[in-house]
């Protein structure tokens, strides 16, 4: 069998690991739908009461607000199922040790145990959504095409977020005690990706900002092109800033991780 | 033939950041450009032919982990080589994962979550194994390894000795040229240390799998190996004949007499030293070399009215201990 048949069939193997593990805990995750629904519910009424009887803030109507909510809180919650990244508790355990005996390459590993579990928790997702939409009174898609580029742009921008987050991952190899940092990159990554505020309420200069780093192609960049800001020559442009910042991770993880390897301690003997 | 593995020269350092402390401790640390370096091991040279049994011995910290962590490619060497089954573990990860089995007796390999049965089907998948071999296998395995009644049992809901049959049993169930086993029956019982061994044996013998193990249980050594490499402070101590070292450290064996009547013994004989004497009980201690068991008997029966005799081999753990304490092996 081909070297590249073998690659696929590992990687297609760590992540079916993960959604059978992801649906042990069934019971775990519909107690944290009951959750993430309470919270779309809250989010409706502050943005509600924010509003009073305005038609629209800043040329942003209620619906399409409610609707950027709901979907960006959905969105980060079936984006960052680990916190953020399994690595760090693979080194901190030492479990990093069986994985590098494994025959799949490490990044493999983690690439596809994040999708597989993602796998495994999107039909808790799917749930979820009619619930979210009936309890937010969310807009829906701006058009049938903007729905359809919407999943294209989701898909690169769960790609981007697992890249990220594993770069930052991999600095557990180097500091082995790393909670405090990664706190900080959690709300850095959530408040520019736009899933706290939308980049539409930010004055100049922090949207300016927030438009030349990654984590706004994560979240904003699919909301917007769903409720239909985005159109015409600049939903291609969106797409391209989001595959070039998928192809930069990706270099990143692998230098890093080149790097990485010559550090590699075994915890705990 | 060439040999399976070679190691040469292997070395490897730890570097950590200098400890500072006092106020500001902490962040002293973190911003120092100070570190000290540990050498887990300083010089390490073998070779191992495929089919042997070879048990890696040395006291806590020797560097036997680092070692075996090398020699599995989890850990890059600071200098040195090492190839096995004609790859370089840690430049070809895959390629050497194929080749070959881990068992950390500290952590365990099966997922937590999972039944051991889907553990093993999910290794089998992942190494893209024969569908008819995985199963004879996984037969032949539950048979040998006792392992029926928990084959369907959450990992994390298994006793020591259960899961680390199932770490045995995942790690073999492709059928790796090589296996290594990093104290596979820490902690375990009497009955589990037993079942292992046979199993490791058996593996050894029929299939021709070649096997390095670490332990700090001798009766695993003298069950299973022939030959031993003995480490300490990251380098060979000694590498041959774990008999051979035995007969140099202790070339003596004891006769342990029990004396009819409580009597005290009186035996004065050439060549033989009482080691333990006391009413009714007496230890001799003599080198067969120069005086087979039988004479001694004899002469002890000519002495004194007898009710048990015993002959005792000299442990092997003895002769490590002294060993470990002198850190040096004797010419």
């Amino acid at each position: 069998m081909s070297a590249a048949r073998r690659r696929i069939t590992g990687a297609y193997e760590c992540a079916r690991i993960q959604t059978l593990i992801a649906f042990t805990y069934r019971t775990d995750y519909l107690f944290n739908l009951v959750g993430l629904l309470l919270q779309v519910y809250l989010l409706r009424v502050v943005w509600t009461s924010v509003y009073g009887h305005r038609v629209s803030v800043a040329g942003v109507t209620l619906p399409t607000q409610i609707a950027y909510a709901t979907l960006g809180t959905l969105q980060y919650w079936l984006f960052n199922p680990w916190g953020f990244s399994m690595i760090p508790e693979r080194v901190r355990t030492g479990k990093i040790g069986v994985d590098l005996v494994r025959p799949v390459p490490f990044l493999h590993q983690i690439v596809s145990s994040q999708i597989g579990l993602t796998v495994g928790l999107a039909p808790f997702a799917l749930v979820a959504l009619p619930f979210a939409v009936l309890l937010g009174r969310a807009a829906g898609p701006a058009s049938t095409g903007a729905g359809a580029v919407y999943l294209l742009s989701l898909v690169f921008g769960y790609l981007l977020t697992i890249l990220l987050a594993s770069i930052v991952g991999m600095m557990s190899f180097w500091t082995t005690e790393v909670s405090g940092t990664f706190m900080m990159y959690r709300m850095v990554s959530q408040f520019f990706s736009g899933a706290l505020v939308p980049l539409w309420f930010m004055p100049g200069w922090l949207a300016d900002l927030t438009h030349v780093l990654p984590f706004q192609a994560t979240t904003y960049s699919p909301l917007a092109i769903y409720l239909g800001r985005v159109h015409g020559g600049a939903l291609v442009t969106t797409l391209a800033v989001q595959v070039l910042w998928i192809g930069l991770a990706w270099l990143a993880l692998r230098l890093t991780w080149a790097r990485a390897l010559h550090r590699v301690v075994v915890q705990g003997g | 033939m060439a040999p399976l593995i070679t190691v040469e020269n292997l070395a490897k350092e730890f570097r950590r950041p200098k400890r500072h402390t006092g106020t500001f401790g902490g962040i002293r640390t973190m911003f120092t450009r100070q570190y000290t370096v540990s050498r887990a091991v300083r010089d390490v040279t073998f070779e191992v032919a495929e089919g042997e049994l070879v048990g890696y011995l040395g006291p806590n910290g020797a560097g036997k982990s680092t070692t075996i962590k090398m020699l599995t490619g989890i850990l890059v060497p600071t200098s040195g080589t090492v190839e096995v089954a004609g790859t370089v573990p840690w430049r070809d990860r895959e390629r050497n994962a194929r080749n070959i089995g881990v068992v950390f007796g500290q952590r365990s390999q099966l997922w937590w979550d999972l039944p051991l049965r889907e553990s093993l089907r999910l290794i089998g998948k992942m190494y893209d194994f024969s569908r008819e071999k995985y199963h004879a296998n996984v037969e032949r395995f539950t048979e040998l390894l006792d392992m029926a009644e928990f084959l369907d049992t959450p990992v994390r809901q298994l006793s020591l000795g259960q899961r680390m049959r199932g770490d045995l049993a995942a790690a073999m169930i492709y059928e790796p040229r090589v296996i290594y086993l990093d104290e596979p029956t820490v902690g375990l019982d009497v009955v589990a240390k037993e079942r292992i061994r046979a199993f490791i044996e058996e593996e050894n013998r029929d299939r021709g799998t070649t096997v390095i193990l670490t332990t700090h249980d001798l009766d695993d050594v003298e069950r299973l190996c022939r030959r031993i490499i003995l480490i300490d402070h990251g380098t060979v101590l000694y590498d041959g004949d774990h008999a051979a070292l035995r007969a140099r450290y202790a070339p003596y064996r004891e006769l342990v007499v029990t004396l009819a009547d409580g009597a005290t013994a009186d035996i004065d004989l050439p060549g033989v030293e009482v080691t333990a004497a006391a009413a009714g009980s007496a230890t001799l201690r003599f080198d067969p070399d120069r005086m087979s068991a039988a004479d001694l008997i004899g002469a002890v029966l000519a002495r004194h009215r007898v009710s048990d005799v015993a002959i005792v081999e000299p442990d092997l753990e003895g002769v490590i201990r002294e060993i470990y304490a002198a850190r040096s092996v004797r010419a």
